[in-house]
């Protein structure tokens, strides 16, 4: 999902003067794009919602620090992103993502015993976007981020290194894994001949 | 015969291939088409469905946020009176008769703002059921008063700096959303006997 919102300077100049009018406006034009960054970051529909308020709670408290750098929707994506993965981390308490990550490989095993991917003919054409959809919920949240924040929402692993407190190569084996993951539930589900 | 890894095949997608991976692609029609692939998932990534969130959740935060800003402005009515902020706001304000007249008047006007703070403490909405109108009423003088407090927040800012008649004119503002609110607040408990 790319999103290119365009707000009115002076909408944001009455947001930032705290006319609620305003800010109310700044919610209705970004309330989806952001649900559905924290939607597919996390694992439910309620966290998503939490993470959408929270999102907001930090837009309108902190919106006269924005100095208009950048995009709009880059500023509040940001704050998106920030929140879901505070949530990841209160999350991960219930210790369900370590299962869920040794069960995955980096690699998937080649048809002639190379890594990589299983030789001629193992992957054409799109997977159905159905199974896409399904495949990906079931990756760790953790994976999921780091796949919709850089495949998706365009951000550097440098970029998912600093939001997550993690480093650049972290970012890079999960995408890593993630991808090999999905590729392999893709193909157990008849996605890809 | 050795084909590219998922590493291999993102690293080229970022144009971070290394030198063997990029010929390796160029020959093998394998990895191409895993590479294809790749490029497909994104994209078919980037293309799910759109989902709505099933609760608005602005009431939420609007009602959090004036509940804030019920707080700000009791600290800023409450700040506004302290001699330093006294003294600070007076330097602002040219020295002169018309000068001390401004500088008396605001003294007056910030006094009774502080009254009516102390007033509204009373009926402190937070704990008390409203009707719809009421509250809506309430909140809009609420959220006046907040952006009054936003533009005279701005005072201490040296690049707009105010002159005496008009700060003063500012918070004789703050005092009319204050008592239209004192008598929202008094209206509605008569009105329910409390």
């Amino acid at each position: 999902m790319t999103i290119s919102l365009a707000v009115p300077d002076i909408l944001v100049a009455r947001a930032r003067a705290g006319d609620l009018e305003a800010l109310e406006a700044l919610y209705r034009a970004f309330e989806t794009p952001v649900y559905n960054v924290a939607l597919r970051m996390l694992r439910t529909p309620e966290d998503a919602e939490d993470v959408l308020q929270e999102t907001f709670l930090e837009v309108v408290r902190s919106i006269k620090q924005y100095r208009g750098e950048g995009h709009l929707w880059g500023w509040i994506k940001r704050i998106a992103a920030s929140k879901a993965l505070m949530r990841i981390r209160r999350n991960q308490v219930r210790a369900t993502e370590e299962f869920d990550e040794e069960t995955v490989g980096a690699h998937v095993g080649h048809a002639d015993g190379a890594p990589g991917h299983e030789g001629p003919g193992a992957v054409a054409g799109a997977p159905a976007r159905i199974d896409l959809e399904r495949a990906f919920e079931r990756l760790s949240e953790t994976s999921r981020s780091v796949v919709w924040l850089h495949d998706v929402e365009g951000y550097t692993h440098e970029e998912i290194a600093e939001l997550m407190g993690k480093t650049v190569s972290f970012s890079k084996s999960q995408l890593a894994r993630a991808h090999a993951r999905l590729r392999r539930m893709l193909d157990a589900e008849g996605a890809a001949p | 015969m050795m084909h590219c890894t998922i590493d291999d095949l993102l690293a080229f997608k970022e144009n971070e291939a290394s030198g063997w991976a990029r010929q390796h692609l160029e020959t093998c029609p394998a990895c191409r088409a895993e590479l294809e692939a790749l490029y497909q998932r994104i994209a078919a990534l980037k293309a799910l469905p759109v989902r709505r969130p099933a609760r608005d959740r602005w009431p939420a935060v609007r009602d959090t946020l004036r509940a804030e800003r019920r707080r700000q402005r009791r600290r800023w009515g409450a700040w506004s009176l302290s001699a330093a902020a006294g003294i600070a706001l007076l330097l602002l304000i040219r020295p002169g008769p018309a000068g001390r007249v401004d500088a008396a008047e605001l003294e007056r006007v910030k006094q009774q703002s502080a009254t009516l703070e102390a007033e509204l403490e009373r009926y402190d909405p937070d704990q008390r059921v409203t009707s719809g109108r009421t509250a809506a009423l309430a909140a809009a003088l609420e959220d006046r008063i907040a952006a009054i407090d936003g533009e005279l927040a701005q005072v201490g800012m040296p690049e707009a700096p105010l002159r005496g008649a008009e700060l003063v004119k500012l918070w004789q503002e703050r005092v009319d959303a204050m008592q239209q609110l004192m008598t929202v607040h008094v209206t509605r408990a008569a009105y329910v006997g409390l």
